[in-house]
């Protein structure tokens, strides 16, 4: 076996030494892009992932407290917020008060979900106070003053889809008819774009407008919106919380996610699983294709090996050796060129539907494990063609007879 | 005394099968050959003289007969004992040198030792002495293509003849060359036989190479019709 391996590998490193550059520089560039391939669609797919999951930020941080089934309200939010934010990992929360109302600008209304929130909270807690694209974030003295979504005014991507309020702007006027029917005049004090459905057909007032608006007391609450340390640790925040003494239903954002975006999200995971096993398949073909070819156009080179002495165990080898050398360089060439798309997609992301961009994600475990599975379908693509060739008689592989 | 006899073969055929048409390359073929000689098989072509030498140097079976070699059964041999065989007792000079072209000189002729066993060092120690006795010690690192035709086939000689074969077979090992290179290919084995009494089989069809052997096997046929001392 020693001698095997130790001929198999002089074998193999003259034949990459001495052997065609343009051939083997173009055996590297297919096989870059088969690992290209392998991990750049499931990256975008992670992207895309990773932005629905950004979208359920706004509404539920990375993990929300909500009412239990037979109330509408968490009662004494502020004694829930306590304990949440007693929990080490929790870097900040808030409460929320989401009800149904009608927002009327002129002679247009649309219905609506609007939010009273806190807005010096909301800071530490959501994205709502970046996506503010035209006017201000609420203040703590905004009273008479609403953030609308962006797809209620006429002119951004999306409202010619849903109704509008037409083109109200910043300082326009509305009515809000909360359904309790209450009506309120508020100023408009900005529009937020958050480019995402459940931000963009909202609206944003202060808390304490909703409590006044419905006689609330004692820090009521339809959610608790709680922001941790290391969003990948929320399993266990969770769980933390929940031992903390909170007696209310508390979930993941993840949870939310698979709950509202089941559907987008297990169609999303069929076209990566499908398209990591159609990758997987063509890219095992491809370097079999690749190995059997260089073995077929070195069936003499082998048969001659084989008439003066060398083993069938060596050639094999040899091949195996050649085969890895092969899938190495493609891997490491591929690595480079993944990066590349990686750095030019970030800085450069994809955009649709105008404002969605997909920024890719790069996934280490896949990449590892596309390396891994590369390398071993390399020995199998090398092994096996060879070991079929130097089991075929010396004349044949020579001669071809 | 009596020269014990090293190749014995007895009534060896090979027969090739084409759809329904039988060909004949070696009808029942029996001789023997002695340690030292010098043998030259010869014969036109499709005689059955190249078949001979591949059933000779273990790179084809017979359909039928005897082959031994010193006593061993070598028709019965299994495969990777053949394999064995062939690496550490035979040498074998093909007629288009079949050298990898991707190895050196020298790397062309020790992975044989390096395949029997011997350390790297050992083997480039025996690789370089083979080439000092064919000529190309000086051009041990070109590879084939930086040769002519004549080194190519000298170096071919030298990595046969590396492992001191017990028989070194050729076939028209002069077949693509020009006469000076062809002498000096002959001139080697001639040395070798004369000098370090080594067994050589060599497949010919010119002429004027019989001058360098001592024993002329003529083939017609599939059959030996002449078999002569020189």
């Amino acid at each position: 076996m020693f001698n095997n391996i130790r001929v198999g590998f002089v074998s193999a490193t003259s034949s990459i030494k001495r052997g065609n550059k343009k051939t083997l520089s173009f055996i590297i560039f297919v096989l870059a892009l088969i690992f290209v391939n392998l991990v750049f669609l499931p990256s975008m797919i992670g992207g895309m992932t990773g932005m629905f999951n950004g979208f359920m930020q706004y509404p539920y941080g990375d993990i929300v407290i909500e009412p239990s089934m037979d109330n509408s309200y968490i009662n004494n939010a502020d004694d829930v917020l306590k304990k949440a934010r007693a929990v080490p990992d929790v870097k900040a929360a808030t409460k929320r008060l989401d009800v149904g109302a009608s927002i009327q600008h002129k002679h247009k209304v649309v219905g609506s979900t609007i939010t009273g929130l806190l807005p010096s909270e909301e800071y530490d807690v959501s994205n709502y106070p970046n996506i503010i694209a035209e006017g201000d974030f609420l203040g703590e003295l905004s009273r008479d003053e609403i953030i609308i979504g962006a797809m209620l005014v006429e002119g951004y991507f999306g409202s010619e889809i849903y109704d509008n309020l037409g083109g109200i702007r910043v300082g326009s006027l509305v009515n809000v008819t909360y359904s309790n029917g209450v009506v309120r005049t508020y100023k408009v004090k900005g529009i937020m774009e958050g480019t995402f459905e459940l931000v963009d057909l909202n609206a944003l007032v202060h808390y304490k407008e909703i409590e006044d608006v419905y006689g609330l007391e004692e820090s009521k609450a339809t959610s608790v919106v709680i922001r941790v340390k290391n969003p990948d640790d929320s399993a266990k925040i969770k769980e933390k919380i929940i031992a903390a003494g909170v007696k209310e239903p508390v979930f993941t954002n993840t949870e939310k996610s698979d709950a509202i975006l089941r559907q987008a999200m297990q169609s999303i995971d069929m076209i990566n699983f499908v398209s990591n096993y159609v990758s997987l398949i063509v890219g095992a073909a491809l370097i079999l294709i690749i190995i059997y070819i260089n073995v077929l156009n070195r069936k003499k080179e082998i048969g001659i090996l084989k008439a003066v002495g060398i083993s069938p165990g060596s050639i094999v080898i040899s091949y195996a050796f050649i085969s890895m050398f092969y899938v190495s360089s493609g891997i490491l060439a591929g690595l480079i060129l993944y990066f590349l798309l990686m750095f030019y997609f970030t800085v450069s992301p994809i955009t649709f539907y105008e404002t969605m961009t997909i920024i890719p994600e790069i996934q280490g475990g896949l990449v590892i494990k596309s390396i891994f599975t590369m390398l071993i379908m390399s020995v199998i693509a090398g092994v096996l063609p060879a070991w079929r060739v130097s089991k075929e008689s010396i004349l044949e592989a020579i001669w071809g007879r | 005394m009596k020269q014990e006899s090293m190749i014995n073969i007895k009534n060896l055929k090979r027969y090739y099968k084409s759809g329904q048409v039988i060909t004949k390359a070696l009808n029942g073929v029996s001789f023997e050959i002695k340690q030292g000689e010098f043998i030259a098989i010869m014969g036109a072509s499709g005689s059955g003289k190249t078949t001979m030498l591949r059933i000779l140097g273990l790179l084809d079976k017979p359909t039928k007969g005897d082959y031994t070699i010193n006593n061993l059964d070598i028709v019965n041999l299994p495969e990777e004992e053949r394999n064995y065989y062939r690496l550490t007792q035979l040498g074998y000079v093909f007629q288009d040198y079949a050298l990898i072209n991707e190895m050196s000189a020298i790397e062309n002729i020790y992975i044989l030792s390096l395949m029997e066993g011997k350390s790297k060092v050992q083997s480039i120690i025996t690789a370089q002495a083979a080439l000092d006795k064919v000529g190309l010690s000086d051009k041990s690192e070109r590879i084939p293509d930086q040769l002519s035709g004549g080194e190519k086939q000298r170096i071919a000689v030298a990595r046969a003849i590396a492992k001191h074969p017990k028989i070194l077979f050729a076939d028209e090992p002069c077949a693509n060359l020009d006469t000076h290179n062809s002498e000096q290919i002959l001139e080697v084995f001639k040395t070798l036989n004369k000098k370090f009494g080594q067994t050589i089989v060599m497949v010919t069809h010119e002429s004027w190479h019989t001058k360098y052997v001592s024993r002329i096997i003529k083939l017609k046929d599939g059959k030996i019709v002449s078999d002569v001392k020189v």
